[in-house]
């Protein structure tokens, strides 16, 4: 009985014209924006690779390169807009990257650096939602309104049967939408030579299929819901659209008006004070060194312990400096978080999220990489030192090896699934809520 | 014709979309004028104390002019947050940007919630949803016959019905500006002088040409496709394509499309270029001591100092180079942006509100003009004038034995009275400028009207009403 309706359900859907239109649309979008993408992505990696190769960092500059990450071409979250390269000295650690130029003035157009960003994760985002709502509207309140939902009622059938029938038959549709725009984009983004997954890329491409699944069929939950409830078709269809502007184009960003007002950031002249207040105990020495230093230079010799003295107060400087940089880091993260946390409830915000995770285009990726920069800026400077010490080891002390590690997928779970379970939960609800309004509705 | 009207606006004024998109109207824009109030009076004052202390300092070795915050942010934020709030400015213009500072770089990518994202993204929408039922939901229904059965011409209805449309656009439009207007003028009376008011007039009217593109092309598509929930689904897939197809994809449209070459590519020039021009002078001067064509010091100096400043010439011209291709580039995505009705009003906002990269570009150009004054300024008081430089060099050379050590010049700072430092001043922008510079994109939504109001016309006139 269940396959019948099932089937009779998807065949209806199959044929309906709003089905083969959002189809279409999907996938030229899809199509599009992924030619697009991996355009980019070419671009960037090739620049990225004769970087490496071309713009070797000299004993003083250290220029490391921040690749680009091959799920960008699907889920481009921060990717491109993060700077790609920094340059470190033992005088200095940049708080953040940069383009290859350094900042120039033209990296701060938005017409440059993008704005927002068309790819797979918008197609699931807002597309496919829309179509969502469009399959889902009239489930039930079409049947109400043309009186075949008394009729079929009045066969043996029992109306749990029904309605899991026509979820399932409509879920199978979406679901079917969504696997054939995302292999359209997978068949596009892999016949390229210059791309290859790696084993934790398939995983990870995999799971963002998964979380898609889940925030398509809460958005199907609820249209099914509403549609159950209201019955009439075109009220029902308002309403759901309204409700998905609301998650996605208008509480996410109330959420972060909301934090940005909650949580006050320091500014950038109180970072400079902070800065000048934790190098302030090695104020007077430095001052002392340095002129002692470069007395030195122009008498052309200095001591030892004084070259060693002067680099090791750089480095201090530059290392607490670091420190309030990333103290300030950290306080844009919470304000973030918090951005977060309070437009949690919105589907869109929590599939953003977990989506920029797995494709490894977030801002997690970033800390990663900045992490990594600390940690080769302490052997660089530990190398440095050694110029004054032991001039031979320091002429044969190999290249650092720099190499952000990579984040294995059990990690990406672990920060992703409170989003799952949240996702999981909303669907829940409003399928039970569905069922049992369902079960009391008055079908006549 | 009237009663036409009456009709049709009452029967929206009704409906769900009506009440709901009253509330959100209220809501956003009350949410836009608070935001700004605070905002706004956090900019204005790190902006004043920021340029109270570079008053207090005047320097010849650098100064920083920095740019006014604009009254105008609540109407078109035009990416404010992520542009330079001034430059450090050296002699012979020698500009780098300081950090923007307001903007958390972490937060999710969203728009602004400016007047310019809500009319272009919200109230777009509900005029889709308000238009969508004008002519295929009376088809539907069978009403369109019998009101066609009256003496009532069909360009008449169709009329009426756009009207009504507008209107019933319009008013929580309105709504929504007064209340935005309101919060402002209590917390800011400033900002709304007579000036602000004529741009907001003309906000006002461009947001209604905006509306009215997407009233007919909803007509358009309601008269051509006579089932309204597949006239809704494809005016949606419009609203997708020229709210966020078009102008997201265009800055990465114009990197493919733009002959100029990459970052990387740029950047991959400046090492060789400071090999070739600085060092190769360097080595002619120690060339010219071991020939005993420098005998002393002095000239020795003289000559290194002349090498530093003649060799960075073309590294500066690299970064120019650079620059100009960068914003040669993002004019690129600008013009395929333009595409999209969205995109044209997005621009024109900014134009008439004097925000967004024309504004940031006319700063730009003030600083520069400025960098004369400034230079002359130098000249005056220190005799000459000595270019900043992104990169220090030092190398030495020997002279009888004797060891030099050659650094690149730095600007000096003038020890004496420098209260007649000459002072950094902004030059504002009428709203006949504004206009001027967005004429383009006020004739490209007109263009649009007009279009689609010919097409919407002629598909009516041509439905089958039975």
């Amino acid at each position: 009985m269940l396959k019948t309706i099932i089937k009779r359900e998807i065949l209806e859907y199959l044929k309906s014209a709003k089905f083969l239109i959002g189809l279409g649309i999907t996938l030229a979008l899809a199509v599009g924006s992924t030619v697009i993408n991996v355009q980019d992505y070419k671009g960037r990696l090739q620049d990225y690779q004769a970087a490496g190769q071309e713009m070797k960092s000299d004993r003083f500059y250290q220029h490391l390169y921040r690749q680009p990450q091959v799920l960008s071409t699907l889920i481009q979250g921060k990717d491109r807009r993060l700077g790609n390269s920094i340059t470190v000295t033992y005088l200095a650690i940049p708080s953040t990257t940069s383009g290859y130029m350094g900042e120039g003035t033209s990296q701060h157009h938005r017409l440059v650096s993008g704005f927002a960003a068309v790819d797979f994760a918008f197609i699931v985002r807002v597309v496919l939602s829309l179509m969502v709502v469009f399959i889902a509207y009239n489930a039930v309140s079409e049947e109400k309104s043309s009186g075949t939902l008394k009729l079929t009622l009045s066969n043996p059938m029992p109306r749990d049967q029904l309605l899991l029938g026509k979820f399932l038959g409509g879920w199978f549709v979406i679901m079917g939408s969504l696997a054939v725009a995302a292999l359209a984009s997978l068949i596009l983004v892999l016949s390229h030579s210059f791309i290859a997954f790696a084993s934790g890329e398939w995983t990870r491409f995999l799971a963002f299929i998964g979380v898609s699944v889940l925030y398509l069929t809460v958005f199907y939950t609820i249209s099914l819901f509403v549609s159950v409830l209201v019955n009439r078709p075109s009220i029902s269809l308002m309403i759901l659209l309204q409700a998905w502007v609301f998650l996605i184009v208008i509480y996410p960003n109330l959420g972060i008006i909301a934090a940005e007002n909650l949580f006050k950031l320091p500014s950038q002249e109180q970072l400079a004070q902070q800065k000048v207040a934790a190098f302030q105990p090695y104020e007077a020495e430095q001052k002392k060194v340095q002129e002692a230093f470069s007395q030195g230079v122009q008498k052309g010799e200095v001591s030892k312990e004084l070259s060693l003295r002067n680099i090791d107060l750089w480095a201090k400087r530059a290392d607490l400096e670091h420190q309030v940089d990333e103290e300030f880091g950290r306080k844009l993260t919470a304000q973030t978080n918090l951005a977060r946390a309070i437009s949690g409830l919105s589907p869109a915000v929590l599939f953003d999220q977990a989506a920029e995770r797995y494709g490894r285009t977030g801002l997690a990726e970033y800390e990663r990489f900045m992490r990594e920069v600390y940690r080769y800026w302490q052997q660089h400077v530990e190398r440095s030192k050694l110029m004054y010490t032991d001039r031979e080891a320091y002429k044969k002390a190999p290249a650092i090896e720099f190499r952000v590690p990579v984040e294995t997928t059990a990690e990406a779970f672990a920060a992703t699934w409170l989003a799952w379970l949240l996702l999981a939960f909303f669907s829940l609800a409003f399928f039970a809520l569905g069922y049992t309004a369902f079960l009391k509705k008055d079908v006549r | 014709m009237k009663t036409i009207i009456r009709k049709e606006l009452l029967d929206h004024l009704r409906s769900v979309q009506f009440a709901v998109l009253l509330a959100a109207s209220i809501v956003l824009f009350a949410a836009n004028g608070l935001v700004f109030v605070q905002h706004y009076a956090r900019l204005r004052a790190s902006y004043q104390k920021a340029v109270a202390e570079n008053d207090q300092q005047p320097s010849t070795m650098m100064t920083r002019p920095y740019r006014a915050p604009s009254s105008l942010l609540f109407m078109a934020e035009g990416g404010d947050k992520s542009s330079p709030k001034g430059y450090w400015l050296g002699p012979k213009l020698t500009l780098s940007p300081m950090p923007a500072g307001t903007a958390n770089f972490k937060m999710p990518d969203i728009p602004e919630l400016d007047w310019a994202f809500i009319i272009k993204i919200i109230f777009s929408l509900y005029v889709i949803l308000l238009g969508f039922e004008a002519v295929s939901g009376e088809k539907e229904r069978g009403t369109l016959r019998l009101v066609l059965s009256n003496p009532v011409g069909r360009v008449k209805l169709l009329t009426g019905k756009y009207l009504a449309i507008i209107s019933s656009a319009a008013i929580p439009l309105l709504a929504g500006l007064l209340i935005s207007l309101i919060v402002i003028g209590v917390f800011l009376p400033a900002v709304l002088g007579p000036q602000n008011l004529a741009r907001i007039v003309f906000f006002f009217i461009l947001a209604l040409a905006y509306l009215s593109l997407f009233a007919f092309l909803s007509l358009l598509f309601s008269a051509l496709i006579p089932r309204s929930s597949l006239v809704l689904l494809v005016l949606l897939a419009f609203w997708i394509f020229f709210a966020f197809f078009i102008p997201d994809t265009s800055s990465i449209a114009a990197q493919k499309f733009s002959k100029v070459p990459s970052e990387y590519e740029m950047a991959k020039l400046v090492g060789p270029t400071i090999q070739g021009e600085v060092w190769k002078r360097i080595a002619k001067i120690q060339d010219r001591i071991q020939k005993g064509e420098l005998k002393t010091e002095q000239a020795i100096r003289e000559e290194a100092d002349r090498a530093y400043e003649e060799g960075q010439v073309s590294v500066r011209k690299l970064y120019d180079d650079y620059d100009n291709a960068m914003q040669e580039r993002a004019a690129l995505a600008q013009r395929i942006s333009r595409a999209s009705p969205a995109a044209l009003f997005q621009y024109a906002a900014e134009a008439v509100s004097e925000t967004g990269p024309t504004a940031e570009s006319r700063f730009l150009r003030d600083v520069r003009n400025y960098s004369r004054t400034y230079d002359n300024y130098i000249l005056k008081k220190v005799g000459k004038v000595v270019g900043t430089s992104p990169w220090g060099f030092s190398t030495g050379a020997t002279l009888n034995g004797k060891y030099i050590n050659l650094q690149s010049p730095f600007p000096q700072e003038y020890a004496g009275d420098k209260s007649d430092f000459p002072k950094f001043s902004e030059s504002r922008a009428s709203l006949l400028d504004g206009l001027h510079n967005g004429l383009w994109d006020i004739a490209g939504l007109l263009v649009w009207n007009i279009l689609l109001a010919g097409l919407a016309f002629s598909a009516f006139l041509r439905t089958d009403v039975r």
